[in-house]
Order: structure tokens, then C-alpha cells, then sequence
């Protein structure tokens, strides 16, 4: 059922040596998937704790999400939702209450069969009160109810949107083996290296600064995968290497962007490599302006609104992602039509506007053509997050801001960003996952304590912004709780607290053997059970 | 003096000095020949060498003209290694002076520390100064020093060490200077020139760690450097290979100009040493 | 053998206090750096100020200064290296996994500049002026200008891109399952192009040093007797002038042993070797006092043992010394 809709979406994402090529490059017969072989793909970070019940992250995902399952993953296909732990799951009206139906029949890789209460372990003692994300979307859970061994009831201390909590469910619920982790210490637990899972694979080894080996679950419960015997993820950190190995055929996917921008349309044309910019959809990144509202002239809306004026957004999609990327209007992604609203009066490129608001605001050019002096400090996170810092720097001295670039490693960054506050401008890249509730609104919403990354930490306080985000929290009606989302977007359009510049996400390389690649928005974070090498 | 110009005029000398003018001019003409911000991003990305007029050297992945990014890259270069080397012999210099002049306890607890800082990767080091102090012509400077003054500190200190029991320092002495002033005014002068040839080495050591941290992102984010410039092509270097291969061409031949003119002061200079007694 | 021991005596009793400096002054430094271990730790997901509160907590970052310096001195007395964080591992487990690369990769680029460069030295310096000598000599000064890691990637380009004679990088083909000869070849065919970009620039310097020597040799009366007394160039140029110019070579190369650490950190980049230097990077970047530490403490201790070794094998070479002992 997946296999013809992974075909067009593959094909609609790939980019290569143009559609005909494509087509006849990915003209094969429709075969059944071939059993066996060995996948090898490149990693370039090795997380110190590979739990993903602890801490949802890409890095951790890339690997964990073939071992250790959540109770849904993202879909293509119908409501956006594919089932894995979970067959079935509704939320009762008043949003004190989401019921699950758990699959039956499955085990643990060690053996012992998985049941409702690793569910309400995982969800009341992980995912509540240990996993980063968790702690904000689980906080109002008060207990999990398991009336038998396949259903889970959550409870929840105030109305919570079940909509929210399916949102979720990708990202937030990997389900730990209950008998392994009760009455431990779970963050010191070896389970967290040696992971122990219900998935398509079981973990085997992992050799520090070469390469993680996970091998084929054979008593998996979607019988008959996974199709492969093997995944190695060979760490690779040196983006050059990666881009030779794929070519040599000695790995077979290069995904996260791990082949720079600069040498797709070069590796392309490779016989046997193909470009895929799909199966990220669900991982959107954003390129963002982030503003230190305590210094005077930025908390005046017209200067950050000329400094909006200054981007060229074109520019920075053809040059510094070389097209890999959209144009951004505001928090939420196009690609999420749920929540998105094009409705938005995002100031465009135009110096001559940008020039009047900041004559306007009373900023006027002084005897050195400067109208004030600006820190920025890029963030260290992506090739781009820098090359954006060096571009906005040239366009910020073209309207008459003189910016000096500070660069950091990233705790330094960290550190002077959300903690001292030490900065006037920010190049950030914060993550869109799947509901502004998750990681979104936390940006905007006032009255964090100092220290917290990816948060509110510009001090901004809009007193409309933080009614609206309380509003759609308490908001159970799905449709409802878009239009306030979308309320929300148009009062940070017009605001400007953040200035989103483009939302990018990766793209995966891989060799043309590779088959049911970029299935999901969620692709390379998802479980691979259905992948499989051509021969 | 005119006797050591002349043993200078080595083949290696001269070559080695019109090696360095010519670094020097491009450094001084950067802003003539290329107005402008160098970091702008100028034309379309990737523009081979030797096919546009106006980028004759091409451009980066980012559209930067390269041409322009070498002749300040020669600017930022010699800056650094000239602020890192300046620096390094005046840390070094006080350093040796005060240990072999006042000896001592000071002097043992000086050369320990120099034992500590000669007996730890002095890159490490540079690299570990400054990821934590940020990348900024300082940081860069200092960290080079943090590598490099133990070599003229030790040097200066034989060389003080062997003049502290001549004749005219017990005459000064004797005439009632204090012990610093005859360290710094009397017997430093005599004891330079070993580390006068020292200052090559340096300069062209300060090139290199400078370029190194640079390469690995460590330098300052303000100025184009070879070092990043070398980085930046590291992305495309199977496309584009002459956008790392053109700025290591420019730190090969600065280094080689610092080392012939190094190497043929020091034979110079050592000649005369020679010659005179 | 008592002599041995004296010498062996005086460089571990001297090497104490350099201990203690290392350990301050790193200790110090990364006590100076923005942001900390947990800092570092976050960038992967974020989280709220109650968890990050608890991992300071969990971590002993929230302990002053004085009071984690002393666990730390404590536990090294105990010859502990301590736990990092950032590898969720003992330090001790983390070094002694990264250390045998670089070891292979200095030890071969060692072997490899050294003898190869003695050798051309003995070469260039017979006969000083000919042909043979300034080519060998221009072409040391070439090398002997390069960064380590530009001619790391101009190999790179032309060996494992174009050419592809050499592996791109990495210490060994992964999930081959090789053991026994075929893995050593493996691994040897992986350390060709960083051992040359690593050995190269330091075969250019003993190349130069040995040249020096010899040229000063030849000048000395007891080449002059040699001479005289008929012996060939070949053998006075083997025996006795490579003999006595070998001596600053030498010690040279009981200087290079921290220097060859520190050149090793970008070949590594380059190469993408898992090895001492790249852990050295990764050590600051997630603020890991421990972990920093003890890539300081094993390369001063590296540093001390090859001068010791230097200050034996000099005295083997040079009769006076050994006379004076």
C-alpha cells in the first residue's frame, strides 16, 4: 500500500539530471523487495546517550528509530499518521483523556513481550519527566491508566488537545522495555548505549569514532520485514569523505546533508547517485534572525522591520542554499497546511524601505554612512547558519548598520545567547516538529527563566502573543485551535520579534540501489523496516 | 653592517626578500586593487579561474572574488604574524632576561614553566585558547605566543647567563645600578642577536599556526584569512580543488620568503660572529 | 646502567611540577570558557531549566571551583582520569581508544621523516653545491613552508580523488570483518597519505639539519685526517660525518614529539582519523574538563618519555657525554 505513493513522492522529490533521466533512472519492474544485504550509510556525530525516550533529537533518531519504536510514526498518506506501537488511539471531548489500542504480539529484542504497562512507564517516567520535549507536552499528564496488556488510557491534570498529543506521537513516544529500566537510575542506565527496542533492528555494536551496527530483528512483528540483514552507520565527519564514499560505493545513503550543497548538482550526474530532497518534511528547519529585544533600537518594531527589509530572501535560497530551501513568511512552515496562514505582512526585500523606517525611528546615517553598531552572532550549527551571518552582515552595512561578527563555538553560543543575553543579533535555526505547542511557541512566549536554549530568551514580552499561546493550549477543537495558531502568526508577521528568513530542511544522497527511500516525512529518522537493496 | 649585506645578498636572500615585497605589496594594495568588502558576495558562485576578466582568479561557493580575498588575505596574514611574532619576542625576551639575570628561585619556577608549556601540544593548546576565548585578532595573537615564547625565553636565558659574569656587568655593579636596569638597558642589547634570528622562525611558525586555526574555523570571523579561505574550498574541493589549492599556494610562499630570509640572515649575522673575535 | 637510572631520576623529578602546571592551567581555562559541559550537551534538543538545573546537578558542575579541582587532583593521586560526560564513559577507556591511531600515525610519520631525511641529508651534504644538493635543498625549503593540512588535501585530491590509490579517509575499511595481516595492510594503506603530509614537512627539516651538520663536519681536522688518510668519500661521508651530524637531528626529534601531537590534530581533520588530536577538539567543544585533561596528561607524558629516550640515545651517540657521566 505504501509502495505506489513512495514511488511518486521519490520521484517528485529527486533532483538530478532532469525528469526524463529520473524516469528512466528509476524505471525499474515492480518487483518484490529483495531480502539481505547490508546497508551502510554515513553518521557524522555520535550522540553520548542514544536513548530517544530521553532525548528527542535527529542525531539520536538517525540511529534509535530503527531499534526502539513510538506509537506512530508520520505518514504521507490519510490523516498524516502511520501506526506503529499504537493501532488506534481517540481522545475524549472534554481533553482530559486519550485512549491508545496497542499492537499485540510483539516482544522486546530480548525477548519478553511488550505490554500497555512499558507504555505507561515509558510515558510517566521518561517521557513526563526526563525527555526534553516531553517535559513540556506531557507536563499536565497525571497518570496512565492500563485496564489490559493493549490499551493505555492517558490521563491529563487540565484539558490537553488531543490533536497536540498526535502530533506528537512521532517524535515524543519511543517506548522503552519496562523490565529493563524500572527501579534504575534511567539516565545512567546501559540500556541508554546498548539500546533494547521492539524495532525492525536490534543494536549490536558500536565502536566509538568508526561505526554503529545494528542487525535484522528477525522475530519483528510486521512479518516479513525488515528487508535488510544489516545497517552500519560508518561515522564520517568530514563532509568530503562522505561525498567520496557514496561515489565509491562504499556507503549507500548520505542523509542530514552530509554531501554539502555545493557538490549535489556535481554528484548528480554520477551514474548510480541519486539527489533526494524529500523525507524531511517533518523536520523543518528555519533560518531565523533572532533579536535581543533589551537593546533600545531593536525593541523599536520599525527597526526590525527594516532589518527584514535588508534580506534578500532570493539571494539567500540561490546562493547560500543553492535553491535547497523556501522562502519563510513566519513561525509555522508552509508545509504544514494545518497551521500555516500565507496571510502574513512579512516586510520584503526592499533597501529603500528599510532605509525610510530606520530615518524614521530617528536612526540616521552618521559621518561614517553608519547608523549604529550591531553584535551578531551566527550560530555554529550549519554551514549556513555562518554563511547567513557573513551575508547579513554585508546587508545590514548596506541600509547603514555596522555589525561586527562574534563567533562562537556552540556552547559559547549557547552561553551568550540564552543565558548572558550577550548578543544584539543571532543567526538561529530552530526546528519545526509538527505543532507550534512543541517547539515553536515556546519562542515567543514571555517570562523564561535565563538559561533555557531554543526559548523565549530575546526579551520579548507581547502581551496579545502570550494570550493567543495560552489560548490554542487550552484549545481541544482541532480546527479551532488552527484559526488561533493562525492569529498568532499574523500578530508575530507584523511584529517581527524573529525574523524567519527560509525554512530548509536536508538532503539525502544515496545510491540508486536503494530502494523505498524518502517514504515518510520523517524518512531517516523513521524505522527503515521496509527498505531494501537492489542487487 | 655593509659586510653582512653583503653576505645576505645571498641567492636565498634576495629571492626570499622580493618573495616577501611582493607579499607585502599585495597586502598594501589590497584596498586599491580590490575596493571594497572582500567577504561581499560579488558575482555568480563558482567562476572558474582565468575565465571571467573581472574575477580573474574566480570566485567562491558564496560568489566572493578570490582575487580580492587573497590580497586582504596577505594583509590579515601578516598582521597576525606580525602582531603574534612582536608579542612572542617581547613575552620571551622579558622572560629570559628575568630568569637568567636575577636566577634563583624565579628562574627555576620560569623554566618550569616553560618545561610545562614545551611538554603540552602547543596547538592543543592555540586551539583550546581559542575555542574558549572566541576568534578575534587577540585571541589568535595570544594563542600563537602561548605556543612560541619558550624558544627565544631559553635562548635569551643561555645567552644572559653566560654574559652575567663578564666584566662589565660587575663594573656596573660596582657603580651602583640597580640589578633590572642593567639587566634591560646593559646586558639585554648584547645578548639579541641569537634571538634576532630566532624572529624568522617565529614569523613564519606564527604563519602557520594562524593559517592551521584558521582552517579548522578558529580564525577572525571579521577578516578573510588563507586558512578559512583553504576551509571554504574544503566543501568543493572535488569541483573546484583551486579554491583551496590558490590560498595555500600564498602561505607556501609567504613561509618560503620568511625562511630564506631567515636562513640568510642567520648565516650573516653568524659569519660576522664568527669573524670578530 | 646507574647513569641511566640518574638521568631517568632528574626527568621524572622535573616533570612534576610540569604536571601540576598542565593541570592548573587547564583547569583555569576552561573555567574561563562561556558556557559549560551541559551547555554543550543541549545544543542536541533543548529542555526546560528544571532538567537543566538537575544535569549540572547530576554532572557536579554546580560545585565550585576548588572543590571539583580537588575530586579531580584526589582521583588522579589514585591514577583515576576521571568520568567524561561528553562520552558517557571513563576518560581512561575514551584515550586508550584513539591513542593506538595516533601512535601508529606518529610513530610511522617519525620513523618515516627520520630516516628518509638523515638519509637525502647525508645525501645533499656530501658534496655540498652540486647538483644533487640544491635540488634536494629547494625542495626541502618547498616542503618545509607547507601547512600540514593543505598538504594533507592536496594529497587527498590527488591520491584518493582522482588517482583513488588511497582510502579518502578513516583509520580502516568499516564492516569488512578483516582480522589478522589483511587488517594491518588495511590500516597501513589508510595511514599512507596522512604519515606523508604529517612526515613530509618534518623530512624537510631533518633533511636540512643533517645537511648543516655534514657541511660543518667536512670542514673538522678529523675529516681532514680521514682524508688524508686515504679512506673513500663514501666512507668518511657514512662513518664519521653522518656520525657527529646526527647529533642535532636528534635532539631535534625529542623537541618534535609535542610538535608532531599538535601537527597531528588537523591531519586528523583532514583524514577524518579518530584519533588524540580530533578528541582534543571534541574535548573543548563539549567543555569536558576531564576528558581535556587527560588528552594533556598522556601527550606531556609522551613529551617526558621521548626526551628521556632522546637524552639516552644522545648519550650512546656522543662519546663525551658518556664520558662525563
Amino acid at each position: 500500500m505504501k509502495l505506489g505513493s513512495s514511488r511518486r513522492g521519490f520521484l517528485a522529490g529527486s533532483l538530478g539530471v532532469g525528469g526524463a533521466a529520473a524516469v528512466s533512472r528509476f524505471g525499474w519492474a515492480q518487483g518484490a523487495a529483495r531480502q539481505g544485504g547490508t546497508l551502510v550509510v554515513a553518521a557524522d556525530s555520535e550522540p553520548r546517550n542514544l536513548n530517544p525516550a530521553i532525548i528527542a533529537s535527529n542525531g539520536v533518531f538517525y540511529v534509535a528509530s530503527k531499534v526502539i519504536e513510538p506509537l506512530a510514526e508520520q505518514s504521507y498518506d490519510g490523516d498524516g499518521l502511520a501506526p506503529r506501537l499504537a493501532t488506534a488511539w481517540s481522545g475524549a471531548a472534554d481533553g482530559k483523556s486519550v485512549r491508545f489500542t496497542l499492537r499485540q504480539g510483539v516482544t522486546w529484542h530480548d525477548g519478553k513481550p511488550f505490554t500497555s504497562a512499558d507504555v505507561a512507564f515509558s510515558a510517566l517516567d521518561v517521557w513526563r519527566k526526563l525527555q526534553n520535549l516531553g517535559r513540556v507536552v506531557f507536563k499536565d499528564l497525571e497518570a496512565v491508566e492500563t485496564p489490559d496488556a493493549s490499551t493505555a488510557i492517558f490521563r491529563f491534570a487540565k484539558p490537553t488537545p488531543a490533536q497536540l498529543i498526535q502530533n506528537a506521537l512521532p517524535s515524543l513516544t519511543a517506548v522503552l522495555p519496562k523490565h529493563l529500566y524500572e527501579g534504575t537510575d534511567i539516565n545512567a542506565n546501559p540500556a541508554n548505549t546498548r539500546l533494547v527496542g521492539t524495532g525492525p533492528f536490534r543494536f549490536v555494536e558500536h565502536r566509538p569514532g568508526q561505526f554503529y551496527r545494528l542487525e535484522r530483528n528477525a522475530a519483528y512483528w510486521d512479518a516479513g520485514k525488515p528487508h535488510l540483514d544489516a545497517i552500519v552507520y560508518r561515522v564520517l565527519p568530514d563532509p568530503g569523505a562522505v561525498a567520496a564514499a557514496i561515489e565509491a560505493n562504499e556507503i549507500q545513503l548520505a542523509a542530514f546533508s552530509a554531501v554539502p550543497l555545493a557538490d549535489l548538482a556535481r554528484i548528480g550526474k554520477v551514474p548510480g547517485v541519486v539527489v533526494v530532497t524529500k523525507g524531511y518534511e517533518g523536520i523543518t528547519y528555519q533560518l531565523t534572525v533572532e533579536i535581543n529585544h533589551r537593546r533600545k533600537e531593536l525593541a523599536d518594531m520599525r527597526v526590525r522591520r527594516a532589518i527584514a527589509h535588508a534580506i534578500d530572501r532570493k539571494f539567500v535560497i540561490d546562493t547560500i542554499f543553492l535553491g535547497y530551501a523556501k522562502p519563510a513568511a513566519g513561525p509555522v512552515p508552509a508545509f504544514d497546511t494545518r497551521f500555516y496562514t500565507p496571510d502574513v505582512a512579512t516586510p520584503g526585500f526592499s533597501t529603500r524601505d528599510a532605509e525610510r523606517l530606520l530615518d524614521e525611528a530617528g536612526y540616521r546615517r552618521g559621518g561614517d554612512g553608519m547608523r549604529f553598531r550591531l553584535r551578531l552572532l551566527p550560530a555554529p550549527f550549519f554551514e549556513q547558519t555562518r554563511q547567513f551571518g557573513d551575508y547579513l552582515r554585508q546587508a545590514l552595512r548596506a541600509v547603514g548598520i555596522d555589525a561586527e561578527v562574534v563567533r562562537n563555538d556552540t556552547p559559547g553560543h549557547l552561553k551568550a545567547v540564552y543565558t548572558d543575553h550577550n548578543f544584539d543579533l543571532a543567526v538561529g535555526s530552530p526546528v519545526y516538529r509538527n505543532d507550534p505547542a512543541i517547539s515553536t511557541t515556546i519562542l515567543y512566549q514571555s517570562g523564561l527563566p535565563a538559561g533555557v536554549p531554543f526559548a523565549n530568551q530575546y526579551g520579548y514580552a507581547d502581551a496579545e502573543v502570550d494570550a493567543l499561546i495560552a489560548k490554542a493550549a487550552a484549545t481541544i477543537d482541532g480546527a479551532e485551535r488552527a484559526r488561533v495558531y493562525r492569529d498568532f502568526q499574523k500578530r508575530v508577521g507584523e511584529q517581527q520579534p524573529i525574523i524567519h528568513v527560509a525554512e530548509f530542511s536536508f538532503i539525502s544522497v544515496a545510491r540508486d540501489r536503494l530502494r523505498n527511500v524518502a517514504n515518510n516525512p520523517r524518512w531517516t529518522t523513521s524505522n527503515w523496516a521496509d527498505t531494501w537493496l537492489a542487487s | 653592517m655593509r659586510a653582512v649585506l653583503r653576505r645576505f645578498a645571498t641567492g636565498g636572500g634576495i629571492a626570499g626578500t622580493v618573495l616577501f615585497a611582493l607579499v607585502v605589496l599585495a597586502a598594501l594594495l589590497a584596498a586599491v586593487i580590490a575596493p571594497g568588502d572582500p567577504m561581499a558576495m560579488a558575482g555568480r558562485p563558482l567562476i572558474q579561474p582565468f575565465s571571467d576578466w573581472r574575477f580573474p582568479l574566480g570566485t567562491d561557493r558564496l560568489g566572493r572574488d578570490v582575487l580580492a580575498e587573497l590580497l586582504h588575505g596577505a594583509r590579515a596574514t601578516l598582521i597576525v604574524s606580525g602582531a603574534a611574532a612582536l608579542v612572542t619576542l617581547l613575552v620571551g625576551i622579558t622572560i629570559g632576561t628575568l630568569a637568567g639575570f636575577i636566577g634563583g628561585r624565579l628562574d627555576d619556577a620560569l623554566m618550569r614553566l616553560a618545561d610545562a608549556f614545551q611538554s603540552v601540544p602547543t596547538f592543543i593548546l592555540a586551539l583550546a585558547f581559542v575555542s574558549i576565548a572566541g576568534p578575534s585578532l587577540a585571541s589568535v595573537v595570544t594563542a600563537v605566543s602561548l605556543g612560541a615564547w619558550t624558544a627565544p625565553a631559553r635562548v635569551l636565558r643561555a645567552e644572559i647567563l653566560s654574559l652575567r659574569r663578564r666584566e662589565f656587568v660587575d663594573a656596573y655593579r660596582v657603580l651602583g645600578m640597580p640589578p633590572l636596569q642593567i639587566a634591560f638597558r646593559e646586558v639585554l642589547p648584547n645578548a639579541l642577536p641569537p634571538v634576532i634570528t630566532l624572529a624568522a622562525v617565529i614569523v613564519a611558525n606564527a604563519i602557520l599556526v594562524e593559517a592551521a586555526l584558521s582552517f579548522l574555523g578558529l580564525g577572525n570571523p571579521n577578516s578573510v584569512t588563507w586558512g578559512a579561505m583553504i576551509a571554504e574550498g574544503r566543501a568543493v574541493i572535488r569541483s573546484a580543488p583551486y579554491l583551496s589549492a590558490i590560498p595555500g599556494v600564498a602561505v607556501v610562499v609567504t613561509v618560503l620568503a620568511v625562511n630564506l630570509i631567515g636562513d640568510a640572515a642567520n648565516e650573516a649575522i653568524h659569519a660576522r660572529r664568527v669573524q670578530v673575535p | 646502567m646507574t647513569r641511566i637510572l640518574a638521568v631517568a631520576r632528574r626527568r621524572l623529578l622535573h616533570s612534576i611540577p610540569v604536571v601540576a602546571i598542565v593541570v592548573l592551567g587547564v583547569f583555569a581555562l576552561l573555567e574561563a570558557a562561556p558556557g559549560d559541559a551541559v551547555d554543550a550537551y543541549l545544543v542536541i534538543g533543548g529542555g526546560d531549566a528544571e532538567m537543566i538545573q538537575r544535569l549540572r546537578q547530576e554532572w557536579g558542575l554546580d560545585r565550585s571551583f576548588l572543590a571539583r579541582l580537588g575530586a579531580y587532583l584526589t582521583a588522579l593521586a589514585h591514577l583515576d582520569l576521571g568520568w567524561s560526560v561528553a562520552f558517557a564513559r571513563p576518560v581512561s577507556a575514551v584515550l586508550f581508544e584513539r591513542l593506538p591511531n595516533t601512535l601508529m600515525m606518529m610513530a610511522a610519520a617519525i620513523c618515516f621523516s627520520f630516516s628518509a631525511g638523515t638519509l637525502l641529508g647525508i645525501a645533499a651534504g656530501a658534496r655540498p653545491g652540486s647538483l644533487r644538493d640544491r635540488i634536494l635543498s629547494l625542495v626541502s625549503l618547498g616542503l618545509y613552508a607547507m601547512p600540514s593540512f593543505w598538504l594533507g588535501l592536496m594529497l587527498l585530491v590527488g591520491f584518493a580523488v582522482k588517482l583513488a590509490w588511497f582510502p579518502l579517509g578513516g583509520i580502516e575499511s568499516v564492516g569488512m570483518g578483516k582480522t589478522g595481516l589483511a587488517r594491518a595492510l588495511d590500516i597501513a594503506r589508510h595511514l599512507v597519505l596522512p604519515v606523508l603530509s604529517l612526515g613530509l614537512i618534518y623530512l624537510a627539516l631533518y633533511l636540512r639539519l643533517m645537511r648543516t651538520g655534514m657541511i660543518e663536519a667536512w670542514r673538522s681536522d678529523y675529516i681532514r685526517t680521514a682524508r688524508a688518510k686515504g679512506l673513500t668519500p663514501r666512507r668518511i661521508a657514512f662513518r664519521h660525518a653522518a656520525r657527529n651530524a646526527l647529533l642535532p637531528v636528534v635532539t631535534m626529534l625529542g623537541l618534535q614529539a609535542g610538535a608532531l601531537l599538535s601537527g597531528s590534530v588537523v591531519v586528523e581533520s583532514v583524514f577524518a582519523i579518530p584519533g588524540m588530536g580530533r578528541l582534543a577538539f571534541e574535548a573543548v567543544t563539549q567543555r569536558d574538563v576531564p576528558l581535556l585533561l587527560g588528552v594533556f596528561l598522556i601527550s606531556t607524558l609522551m613529551v617526558i618519555l621521548a626526551n628521556l629516550f632522546v637524552d639516552l640515545l644522545y648519550a650512546r651517540l656522543d662519546p663525551r657525554v658518556a664520558a662525563e657521566g
